[in-house]
């Protein structure tokens, strides 16, 4: 036991007092391991990562006095909070060389002008995952490209406490406002209260607000439906693929829209060393280096250069590499005001409270 | 009191005074005035006050509390969360109480042994025992599975329990159940077995002796046991995000939501003050009825 | 003394063990098999410990957690005890509310003060940034009223005589204190410290608001985990977790043998 706590002891010294350190907040699961081995061979330096569940949290616990990262990872809107509350670092684009390996169309962000402080990353879409097998059974897989598959009380009927949603006030009423044809970066109340309307219609039919487990219940089966980030249905595929579960699980992009989170890797004010981080951001613009990500966990990738080296099952998935056709329905989403924040929240209480 | 009971009293009181001052009730203070103070547009807080030609102009506001009244929403969110609260305590007692007495009234070699295979549970991780209740009370487990099949053996519709209230209770009562059994069994213990003998002689069967002897008796362990279910219990969050439906929200996830989605503090902390207005004021009436049962027992 | 318990007792206090006990067998059980997925046997393995002890970022969050919750039960032993002394013997207006309202008030509210007045020192002070110093401050916070309870417990039922006798032969009064008050209410301290201990490793609520950068402790460490599906490293982490902390606590029962009866 002595050991165990001398080897404890050690491990957390040894990362205390390592002298080449970059910090990165990151989501989980954002980074492969084999890319980070391989950057931290790369620059003889430890790469030392902290997770966090949204943007709200990481944007909280920044706002919170966080210190001692050097990158962090926000999605568009949240690059545009850091930027207002001054905590971003305008990049020298010198240092970023292989800055044109990213495609023009993700570049120029309503959210930064010019790229001055954000390099996109990577991106995820936010749509349905689903069961195919037990869809089929149940005849509504024809659904399954329309938000009508969780809105729907006709269609949900069929499925009644096998479908979860995201507990995010944004994301579901974005999909809720897209299903009635409204923008998702509305700040009518009108439009927020139609689609609160049709939320609550559908919500005696799902079983619960999900954002911890919906991965692990689509691969064991327990759900059908889950509404979710693309990344994740990727993973719930692969676990069922690899585990032989008795059932095909995918996902795809719905035909009224969905939601588009660009993430963007920034260099805080602060960051104790940019000399790594602008070294770690020209790794990660290297193409083989990029498509790891999108290879291993099935994220969107804005990196032209890396599309060769991306297994091409995946670079054929519409709702990861989307097509000219679906670009146009992808809505990315705004920061709003602290009054908007509070309205939004008004009627989304209404939501989660009736 | 002399020179030295003085310092005594000085080195004995001041380090924990001092301590919780620093952080415990100033960060209680900063709390509540924090609820008269409107959201920065980035979260955290909008400046208090603004300085316009030379005069300080102070951005205070009872918005946060308006916001309260506007919506009944909010006041039957409190009680849902009070009956859960309540419900939990309820099932905690009952499943306590047999256990806390036999636990009493067994030899005392064993006693340890008992009250420690109580606690057990507590230090593997809280997130994960709950975990585990997913896997439990799951669609594909054995458990759910038997439960249905007597369900639809006696002729009705197979059910769900994962996602449903019955899951969240499960999940708190679990939680809680040890701080129900240590006041109980400490009380229970104290107990004069000579007095349920004097009962049993004069002719009281089992049920009026438990009911006109023992249970008045345990009845100060039982509030204590309630109280440290009770509360706990009101604030919790993380049990109704994992283990809850879509009706099973209570006054910890709007309390979560507006500190962390929403970036909404002065919204949080009205919800949170008025959570331990609430707390305090059932701590007060508890207090009330324990003195009036005490004075009757 | 020695009635006979009833048959329907014993299957109760059965049933509410088996409803303690039911979970932990399944968390302990899934630690050794042979699937990613925490959903049905497959096989057994000591895989996932094999890998635990290669999953650095696991075990610091298991050291942070251990020494959080070392240092904190440390400093709210000495703080908890002071003040469960000083509550016995005077009659206070301010400790008892300050020591006894942290128990009252919910979790949750105490995590979001706590953060908000961090914050605030911070950009007033320029000092306490979010990390392990502020999970260890705020863990303190939280203890000291429960090991405060404990002592103020034990201290009633003292004799005290004792320290009257001890000051009458010529002890000095830190003198009577360390030689006759101490080693009487040690089995209340033992508690308190167990208790606090208990609290801290486990603590979720409060460390989630007021943990920074490189300060992840375990029970952060598995939320991150749920989202992803949590691996059976999870369950083998909680599982030895378990097993230090009964061997912990059968040193400290060995140490004092009455310091789990004062816990009750």
């Amino acid at each position: 036991m002595k050991k165990v706590l001398l080897s404890l002891a050690l491990v957390a010294s040894a990362q205390a007092f390592a002298a080449d350190e970059l910090h990165l907040y990151n989501w989980n699961n954002y980074l492969s391991d084999a890319t980070a081995k391989r950057f931290e061979a790369y620059c003889k330096c430890k790469l030392v990562q902290d997770y966090y569940g949204d943007n709200e949290e990481m944007l909280a616990k920044l706002a919170a006095g966080a210190k001692g990262y050097d990158i962090v990872v926000p999605t568009g809107f949240a690059v545009e909070a850091l930027v207002k509350q001054g905590k971003a670092q305008p990049l020298d684009k010198k240092q970023l060389t292989a800055l044109g390996n990213i495609d023009p169309g993700y570049m120029n962000g309503f959210f930064d002008k010019g790229n001055v402080y954000s390099v996109p990353y990577s991106f995820t879409t936010t749509l349905l995952g689903y069961n195919e097998t037990q869809l089929k059974k149940a005849g509504v897989l024809d659904k399954a490209n329309s938000w009508a598959l969780i809105f729907d009380p006709a269609v949900l009927g069929k499925i009644k406490g096998k479908v979860t949603v995201l507990d995010s006030q944004r994301e579901l009423m974005s999909a809720a406002l897209m299903y009635l044809g409204k923008p998702a970066n509305t700040t009518n109340p009108a439009d927020w209260n139609a689609a609160r309307d049709v939320i609550l219609k559908a919500k005696p039919y799902w079983a619960a607000f999900n954002n911890q487990s919906y991965i692990k219940e689509l691969t064991v089966g327990n759900i059908y439906v889950a509404f979710g980030y693309s990344n994740d249905m990727f993973q719930a595929q692969q676990d069922a693929k690899k585990a032989k579960r008795p059932f095909t699980l995918n996902f795809s992009l719905q035909k009224e829209g969905n939601t588009l989170s660009l993430d963007n890797f920034v260099v805080l004010k602060d960051a104790p060393r940019k000399d790594l981080a602008y070294k770690f951001i020209n790794f990660m613009l290297d193409g083989k280096n990029a498509a790891d990500l999108t290879n291993e966990m099935g994220s969107g990738n804005p990196n032209k250069a890396a599309k060769p080296f991306v297994k091409p099952e995946i670079a054929k998935v519409a709702a990861i590499f989307p097509g000219a056709s679906d670009v146009g329905r992808l809505q990315q989403l705004r920061d709003l005001t602290a009054k908007d924040r509070r309205e939004l929240n008004k009627v989304w209480s209404q939501v989660k409270l009736k | 009191m002399t020179l030295q009971q003085r310092i005594g009293k000085w080195v004995l009181s001041w380090p924990p005074l001092v301590y919780m001052v620093l952080f415990f009730l100033v960060p209680t203070l900063i709390m509540v005035v924090a609820a008269f103070r409107y959201p920065g547009d980035y979260g955290g807080l909008a400046p208090m006050y603004s300085v316009e030609d030379g005069k300080v102009v102070w951005d205070l506001t009872l918005e946060n509390f308006q916001r309260l009244t506007e919506d009944a929403l909010y006041f039957d969110l409190f009680i849902k969360s009070a009956g859960y609260a309540l419900a939990t305590t309820l099932a905690c007692i009952l499943m306590a109480y047999p256990l806390a007495w036999l636990i009493a009234r067994s030899p005392k070699r064993y006693r340890d042994l008992m009250l420690l295979l109580v606690i057990l549970p507590f230090w593997s991780n809280f997130l994960i025992r709950i975990y585990a209740w997913m896997i439990i009370l799951g669609p594909q487990s054995a458990f759910t599975r038997a439960v249905n099949w007597l369900v639809t053996g006696l002729g009705f519709e197979p059910i769900q329990l994962l996602f449903t209230p019955f899951a969240v209770i499960v999940g708190m009562v679990y939680v809680h159940l040890p701080f129900m059994v240590l006041p109980l069994y400490a009380n229970l213990e104290k107990h004069d077995m000579a007095l349920l003998d004097a009962a049993q002689d004069l002719g009281a069967n089992a049920w009026q002796r438990f009911w006109r002897v023992t249970w008045p008796l345990s009845l100060p362990g039982v509030f204590a046991g309630s109280a440290l279910v009770f509360i706990p219990a009101l604030g919790m969050f993380a049990i109704p995000d994992i283990l809850g439906g879509t009706d099973s929200i209570m006054i910890g996830n709007l309390i979560k939501q507006q500190i962390l989605d929403t970036r909404d503090w002065p919204f949080g902390s009205v919800l949170s003050i008025m959570l331990t207005g609430g707390v305090l004021l059932i701590a007060a009436l508890g207090a009330a009825v324990a003195r009036g049962g005490r004075k009757r027992g | 003394m020695a009635k006979k318990n009833a048959w329907w007792l014993w299957a109760a206090a059965i049933l509410t063990y088996l409803f303690l006990y039911l979970p932990l067998v399944i968390v302990v059980v899934f630690s050794f098999n042979d699937s990613r997925l925490n959903a049905e046997w497959v096989g057994f393995t000591l895989d996932w410990y094999r890998k635990l002890f290669h999953n650095e970022k696991m075990l610091t969050a298991a050291g942070n957690s251990l020494m959080i919750g070392v240092v904190s039960s440390l400093a709210s032993t000495v703080l908890g005890t002071l003040a469960g002394i000083a509550l016995h013997k005077y009659k206070l207006r301010f400790l008892p509310f300050l020591v006894l309202t942290p128990i009252a008030i919910p979790e949750l509210l105490m995590g979001v003060s706590l953060v908000i007045f961090f914050v605030i020192v911070n950009q007033l002070l320029g000092i306490l940034e979010l990390g392990l110093i502020t999970i260890i401050l705020s863990h303190i916070a939280f203890c000291v009223g429960f090991v405060a309870i404990v002592v103020r417990a034990r201290m009633q039922g003292m004799d005290e005589s004792l320290v009257e006798a001890a000051r009458d032969l010529g002890a000095t009064p830190f003198q009577a204190f360390r030689l006759v008050t101490l080693p009487v209410i040690m089995p209340g301290i033992i508690a308190g410290a167990l208790m606090a201990f208990t609290l801290s490793i486990d603590d979720f609520v409060i460390t989630f608001f007021t943990a920074g950068v490189g300060a992840a402790t375990l029970p952060l460490e598995i939320y991150s985990m749920i989202k992803i599906a949590v691996t059976p490293e999870v369950n083998a982490v909680s599982s030895l977790l378990m097993l230090l902390t009964l061997v912990l606590i059968v040193i400290a029962s060995r140490v004092s043998p009455s310091a789990l009866r004062a816990n009750g």
